[in-house]
């Protein structure tokens, strides 16, 4: 083990500094509020700090480490230049107060990349603030809290979420003051219609859905639920969560939504950094436009004397919506994060739609292979679909009941099993509409071979005598981790000598 | 494009093994009436090399703050991060891991973060700290709400929290959107003539729930009066207290003189500006209010051998558990910029802040110093300030900014963007980065304007 507070290597300090700019007078705080015990921070050497966090490094599972097919979460390679231009000092070192005339390359960025997220949602504007899908959520609906407030519809107080929508949509509502109605999905895993009707009236505000729905099954239902809420006078929100699967194939404008978010790092690529960052713009169609954070990127003429800084024909300045909620971030949004989803749609540009076929060919074929696999070794009757369906979209379910009843082999069993096996574990219990649920998804950039390998250890699993699958993971750095303990112990920093 | 797809040219072998002739087939389920017609109007592909090079071309256009004088920061601060750092986390394995779900594979990441709290907790001075909100302004947001989760029901003003009137604008209305919903009523404290909170209007916010002010304030003033804010306002009012992390290594943490909750802007370390974003929002609380704060948590286990172990824990208070009941609607966060945080504070040690914290205070009074002595300008706030201070200028401050941007330098922030009152006054930043050839650039230019005006008039 390495242990960041017991390393006592440096004398001083692990990074020696210049010597600070000369002052006539003192250059010092207050009396009373001098500092009189430092923080108890290590003390380390360079290398010392080097070696600590390559070994914490070790301890952890990327993409780079190896397959990650972690349903909802869509984790794909992330092209290396990326990174690359986002050390750039022209967004590294920028300040998002400069003047505009010293931004036109990121505004023009910003432009282009509202501009692309426009076209491929079918939406009229698109703002690149929130920072986080969470965030993206929680903008439009705002946005369309105050649009009905504007209407004078104040009564308008109530979400409805489907049994199957991601925690984040319910907490986002609610932070915005309204009420949550959830609604049951059918046996099959779709959008109950009539349950719909039955709760959408007066004081419907919005509907909160996603498409391909979080069991990976494209609602074919969508234009008529749109319908009914619109009918009812509500506001249609699509969560972007699941963008990866239907980008060029459909859109959430063509389906009838008023509002969108994106999570910029699932379907394009900002690295999720073991939690974040991320990136949440959201896109909505003209009535719902003035309500938007601010401020946006948008173009004009260039004059005579813009010419001369001007990156392109257009000049590139913000402007802020009439009636905008006014900000949920402080600064332009994770501006880092933008230039690398730029970066990353330029590798495609109108190709995107390849993207996702490949996107739902991986998935599709993926199911295929384990149940294939599955019956080779026969074990298929260990294991159901989470939904019945002919073709799944980005991702899918399989349901471990069968295996739970059968022997006692839990779906977080069979997670850990696949640890052993050199894998990330699929998403396990979510959606919570499937028993013993685990969600696939393995986006386009693995291989075929990945996909037959993982399907041949995915069954392989199923083989193991269920009191040794109990034991796993055993090859990790540590094996299952007591979380009751974690809550019943609480140890949330190093004790030190005071504990 | 093509290199990121691994299974080009290989589709038709993989759907003739699931029994379809066709990719359309696997789109059969979407109705034709929300197909796309054709193709996205979007340009061709690009490779990486044409990529970078239009990169290089679009943010080479912008202007970077190191590439001249630049004083621009008003709540981010030019700062340097060890090369150490930038290496270190571009590692695969932290880089393109995602939120730490399944432990066993995901130690390293967990205790670094576990590590990462107790950095913050010691340099704030408060037991707990979560593993970052977004920023400084919605980590504020949230811990206004969370002072009224923790403090509604014995508050003898309920819903209602104070906030220093010298906000900024923009993080006040990040505050309102986040507490518009519960229908909190945000009310403001005033300054006096010295920049210094009044004591006299800060007794109103006794019995609300919470108390938002910020050490250095936002016009860089080191403020004494902050530490008899608890035992005016008392101990079922949330004092909260906004930091620039970097100033901890020699003003007071404020958990040492009665803070709550903590939070601030995280970036100035391990992050650079970046445009604003991704930074990340610190935010640290005593135990009270735990259970009712927002963010994931990391604790200290041990795993079925009994070995030690870490693990994501009180996620009940999570949306993914909770929905709509839970504290806050978080879920992806800023876990690798505060990585690179706890690596900054980690090379850092406590001697290696307080010296960064020393050069800072440097680089603000040697520019107060010489400001000082130019013609025309007046130092606003007679205090002792931390990274910046605000100036009064002849004529008006845009166009003064102006006249310093046309001579090669980025003069500061223009103060009337937050209080419209005043239109003369300018934010001057300072940071351990500042030298003092940037300062004497400075005053040199602020001397030649007043001169210019002075000509004019």
């Amino acid at each position: 083990m390495s242990h960041l507070f017991d390393h006592h290597g440096a004398e001083n300090t692990g990074y020696s500094q210049p010597q600070g700019l000369s002052t006539t007078g003192q250059a010092t705080v207050p009396k009373g509020l001098l500092r009189k015990n430092p923080a108890r921070w290590p003390r380390l050497s360079e290398p010392e700090m080097v070696r600590h966090y390559t070994w914490l490094s070790k301890r952890n599972f990327g993409i780079d480490t190896g397959f990650y097919p972690l349903g909802s979460c869509t984790m794909k390679h992330n092209p290396r230049v990326n990174e690359v231009i986002a050390q750039l000092p022209g967004i590294a070192d920028i300040h998002p107060h400069l003047p505009e005339h010293h931004l036109q390359g990121l505004l023009s960025i910003y432009y282009e990349m509202q501009h692309m997220l426009e076209i491929c949602a079918g939406m009229d504007q698109v703002t690149l603030q929130p920072v986080a899908g969470a965030q993206g959520e929680f903008t439009a609906v705002r946005c369309i809290q105050e649009y009905f407030r504007l209407r004078g519809e104040d009564q308008r107080t109530k979400v409805i979420v489907p049994d199957s929508a991601h925690g984040t949509n319910p907490a986002s509502a609610a932070m915005a003051g309204f009420e949550i109605v959830e609604i049951p999905s059918r046996e099959d895993g779709r959008i109950d219609l009539d349950a719909l009707a039955a709760v959408a009236d007066e004081t419907t505000a919005a509907m909160m859905i996603t498409n391909p729905n979080t069991l990976g099954l494209f609602e074919a239902d969508i234009s008529a639920a749109s319908a009914i809420v619109h009918e009812a006078g509500g506001q249609m929100y699509y969560d972007g969560a699941n963008f990866n699967a239907i980008l060029g194939i459909t859109s959430p404008g063509l389906m009838g939504f008023d509002a969108v978010h994106f999570n910029l790092h699932k379907t394009f690529s900002q690295p999720h950094g073991g939690g974040g960052p991320g990136s949440g713009p959201i896109g909505v169609k003209a009535h719902l436009a003035p309500f938007l954070p601010g401020p946006l990127a948008a173009r004009r003429t260039p004059t005579a004397e813009e010419r001369i800084q001007a990156v392109d024909e257009h000049w590139y300045h913000w402007i802020e919506p009439e009636h905008s909620i006014g900000k949920v971030q402080q600064w332009h949004g994770n501006a880092g994060a933008v230039i690398r989803c730029w970066a990353y749609y330029r590798r495609y540009g109108n190709g995107l739609t390849t993207m996702s076929e490949h996107a739902v060919l991986n998935a599709n074929y993926l199911r295929h292979a384990i149940h294939r696999e599955a019956k080779r070794i026969g074990v298929d009757h260990l294991f159901v679909d989470g939904a019945e369906t002919e073709v799944a979209k980005h991702e899918f379910t399989l349901s471990m009941q069968p295996a739970k009843e059968a022997l006692g082999i839990s779906a977080m069993d069979v997670a850990k099993g696949l640890l052993d096996r050199g894998y990330m574990a699929p998403t396990v219990y979510f959606p919570l509409v499937v028993p013993e649920c685990m969600m696939i998804e393995p986006t386009e950039t693995e291989s075929k071979d990945t996909l037959d390998t993982f399907a041949k250890h995915f069954v392989e699993v199923l083989t193991v005598e269920p009191e040794v699958l109990h034991e796993a993971p055993v090859t990790t750095p540590v094996r299952r981790v007591d979380e009751v303990y974690a809550a019943r112990n609480l140890c949330l920093r190093h004790p030190f000598d005071d504990a | 494009m093509v290199d990121q797809l691994p299974n080009r040219g290989r589709e038709l072998e993989m759907l003739r093994e699931m029994g379809f002739e066709s990719m359309e087939a696997l789109f059969a389920d979407i109705p034709a009436e929300v197909r796309f017609k054709g193709d996205l109007p979007l340009p061709e592909p690009q490779s990486e090399e044409e990529i970078i090079s239009d990169a290089r071309r679009l943010l080479g256009a912008n202007l970077a703050l190191g590439q001249r004088p630049s004083f621009l920061g008003a709540g981010l601060y030019r700062n340097y991060v060890p090369a150490s750092v930038f290496q270190l986390v571009t590692r695969g394995e932290f880089l393109t891991a995602y939120t730490p779900y399944q432990p066993e594979v995901s130690q390293g990441m967990l205790q670094a973060m576990w590590e990462f709290q107790t950095l913050v907790s010691e340099l704030v001075g408060l037991p707990i700290a979560n593993l970052s909100l977004y920023d400084g302004s919605t980590a504020a947001a949230e811990a206004l709400t969370c002072a009224v989760r923790v403090h509604n029901r014995k508050a003898s003003q309920p819903n209602t929290v104070y906030i220093s009137a010298l906000t900024p604008p923009d993080k006040r209305s990040v505050m309102f959107n986040y507490c518009q919903g519960a229908e909190i009523e945000i009310r403001t404290i005033d300054h006096l003539a010295d920049g210094s909170l009044d004591l006299e209007s800060l007794a109103e916010a006794a019995g609300s729930c919470g108390v938002y002010l910020e050490q250095p304030n936002p016009l860089g003033v080191l403020d004494e009066n902050l530490v008899r804010v608890k035992e005016i306002i008392g101990e079922h009012t949330a004092l909260i207290v906004g930091v620039q992390p970097v100033s901890l290594g020699v003003v007071e943490a404020p958990g040492h003189y009665g803070a709550d909750i903590v939070v601030g802007e995280g970036q100035p370390l391990g992050s650079p500006v970046t445009g604003g974003g991704p930074l990340y929002g610190i935010f640290a609380c005593s135990q009270p209010y735990l259970r009712l704060m927002p963010g994931r948590i990391v604790g200290r286990s041990i795993d079925v051998d009994g070995n030690e172990a870490y693990c994501l824990t009180l996620s009940t208070r999570e949306q993914h558990i909770r929905r709509h009941r839970a504290t806050s609607n978080i879920c992806t966060n800023e876990t690798l910029i505060a990585l690179m945080g706890a690596m900054h504070m980690a090379l850092l040690g406590p001697d290696g802040l307080r010296v960064l914290a020393e050069r800072n205070l440097q680089a603000c009074q040697a520019a107060k110093e010489a400001l000082q002595a130019t013609p025309g300008v007046t130092l606003v706030h007679d205090a002792a300030h931390f990274n910046e201070f605000a100036i009064a200028v002849p004529g008006n401050a845009a166009a003064c900014l102006a006249f310093l941007d046309a001579n090669g330098i980025t003069g500061g922030f223009d103060l009337s963007r937050w209080y419209p009152e005043h239109d003369d006054r300018i934010l001057v930043t300072t940071t351990d980065q500042t030298s003092s050839a940037d300062i004497a650039a400075l005053a040199a230019q602020l001397a030649l304007w007043s001169t210019h005006l002075e000509v004019k008039a």
